[in-house]
């Protein structure tokens, strides 16, 4: 197996001593009733608005929760997906879940009829409304698209991995006139949700997600955290840069300092 | 330590006839009893099960990937650990194609018996399911039993895969050129200060990698500083400069996000989602 060099450790355990400091950090402020500023994010805002169009239109909600396998960008998604769900649970609207991955869909199953439950809804969540569709990514999106179609669905929401086939969601989404929200942390498939989107969450904020639906002091520690790590990040480009500038790209100095 | 890794050893070394059916039986006897004991215990105790359980395998894996060469001279006995841990994984994971399965024949089975709109569709699922089921299995099976396996059903198998399947996946896959279209007259239509900026910029990139936009500017030197005016130099600078910035400096968010998220599922921090709901 490969193991990281001793200069890759260091820095993983200093961003991970951040986001640990920022938590606790933030877990005593809110001890002494104080808490922290989050700047406005129009995409996860948007999601609210999205559930109360579909419900004053009659329609379901589409959540697609991307088509990658159980990881941390799915987790995310179906931590989103919690929220939604309890939306539109509290409106009586539908949720339509189709998945890709087998192991995406039991939690995503699970995690539908406990939203509901939690809005003593439960009559109203009907296991049709999540599905598992194919593992094949093509015919995962045909299923989308017949589904965004066929139920003539008034919002949308992506997050999640996607590949090749957000566009032909996106975009069957919008000829069907619904309200799309995305969020994907797949960088190369960013652009095709900011032009066929309403709204588009990128980068971190994906992930600063459960934190700034649930307003959980933890959560919202993390993400002072984050800005930390983030400002460690930074110094260390500005310092590389300036070694780079002074001592040369291939000088012995920068490859020490990399370990390379 | 010992110990762990005789037993890593036993379990991945290969077996045949009964002494891997037996082995499979005992796998599934030891899955559903964690199962009951798991329902039998109450949701409090429940929760710091899992809680440590997830704690346990996060520091297996974190331990096994900083773990290089040797600390306080000890090796790093996790490594051969990995692999079959994997495989455990994905036979836990397997399970869960089964209920996916399951809920494709139980939504398709209602559509056919309610006569809803689109039934057909339905009834062509089952066809295709068992066909290609049966064009992938049979010969499987009959290679498995030492007989020859049966030309007509791997011809079958390939009409279907190579010939439909193949195909439809293709179909899909070339209405993402039609839709980056319609997406792109969109996106970079004049509304604002940083949609003309995209534009442009789009319009730049695309002119510099067509031979058109090459010779409008072949006429400026090679050299020098005009040189930097040359159309396929823009398009060079806007990509590796202002465009590489800002998908790093994505990057860089991402992966600290996704740290972040990480540390937390692992300490059990996330709170206030689907995590802390029983």
């Amino acid at each position: 197996m490969e193991h990281p060099t001793w200069q890759i450790t260091i820095l993983t355990f200093a961003l991970s001593l951040s986001v640990l400091i920022g938590i606790f950090y933030n877990r005593w402020l809110s001890g002494r009733g104080r808490s922290l500023f989050i700047r406005r994010i129009p995409g996860l805002s948007a999601l609210d608005e999205a559930v109360g169009r579909a419900t004053e239109m009659g329609r379901p909600v589409l959540f697609v929760p991307g088509i990658g396998s159980l990881d941390i960008v799915s987790l995310q998604a179906l931590a989103i997906l919690s929220h939604v769900t309890r939306i539109a649970a509290r409106y009586g609207s539908r949720v339509i879940v189709p998945s890709a991955d087998s192991i995406v869909f039991t939690l995503a199953e699970e995690v539908s009829r406990e939203a509901y439950t939690a809005e003593d809804a439960a009559d109203h969540y009907d296991p049709e409304d999540v599905r598992y569709l194919s593992d094949n990514q093509f015919a995962f999106a045909s299923g989308v698209v017949g589904i965004l179609n066929r139920e003539k669905v008034a919002s949308a929401c992506y997050f999640g991995s996607f590949f090749a086939e957000s566009l032909i969601l996106a975009e069957t989404g919008h000829q069907v006139g619904a309200i799309q929200v995305a969020g994907t942390p797949s960088t190369t498939q960013i652009p095709f949700f900011l032009a066929a989107c309403d709204y588009t969450i990128i980068g971190d904020e994906f992930f600063a997600a459960s934190a700034y639906l649930s307003r959980e002091p933890t959560l919202l520690g993390s993400l002072v955290g984050q800005d930390v790590a983030k400002g460690i990040i930074i110094a260390l480009v500005i310092a590389g840069t300036a070694i780079a500038t002074v001592f040369g790209v291939q000088s012995g100095v920068l490859k020490g300092l990399l370990g390379l | 330590m010992d110990f762990i890794l005789y037993l890593g050893k036993w379990l991945a070394s290969p077996r045949h006839g009964l002494a891997l059916w037996l082995l499979i039986a005992g796998g599934l006897a030891l899955g559903v009893a964690i199962f009951l004991l798991l329902r039998a215990t109450p949701g409090r105790y429940r929760k710091l099960i899992v809680m440590a359980v997830t704690f346990l395998a996060g520091l297996f894996y974190i331990a096994e990937f900083f773990w290089s060469g040797t600390i306080f001279g000890v090796e790093n006995f996790l490594s051969p650990a990995v692999q079959p841990l994997g495989d455990v994984i994905m036979v836990v994971g397997s399970f869960t194609l089964l209920l996916g399965v399951v809920n494709l024949v139980a939504i398709h089975a209602k559509a056919i018996r309610a006569v809803r709109p689109g039934w057909h569709n339905s009834l062509a699922f089952f066809i295709a399911m068992v066909a290609i089921m049966a064009a992938g299995l049979i010969p499987y099976l009959q290679e498995q039993s030492g007989q020859k396996g049966s030309q007509s059903w791997t011809a079958v198998y390939q009409i279907l895969f190579n010939g439909m399947l193949a195909p439809l996946g293709a179909t899909m896959f070339s209405l993402v050129a039609f839709y980056i279209v319609s997406a792109s007259y969109r996106a970079f239509r004049i509304r604002s200060g940083e949609a003309t900026l995209m534009m442009l910029a789009a319009f730049l990139v695309m002119l510099g990698m067509v031979p058109i936009g090459i010779y409008l500017t072949h006429w400026l030197p090679e050299t020098g500083a005009l040189s930097n005016l040359r159309l396929e130099r823009i398009t060079q600078w806007i990509l590796t400069g202002p465009n590489a910035a800002a998908q790093r400096a994505i990057a860089f968010g991402i992966a600290v996000g996704g740290l972040a998220m990480a540390l937390r599922i692992w300490l059990s921090l996330e709170k206030g989602s689907f995590f802390d709901k029983q």
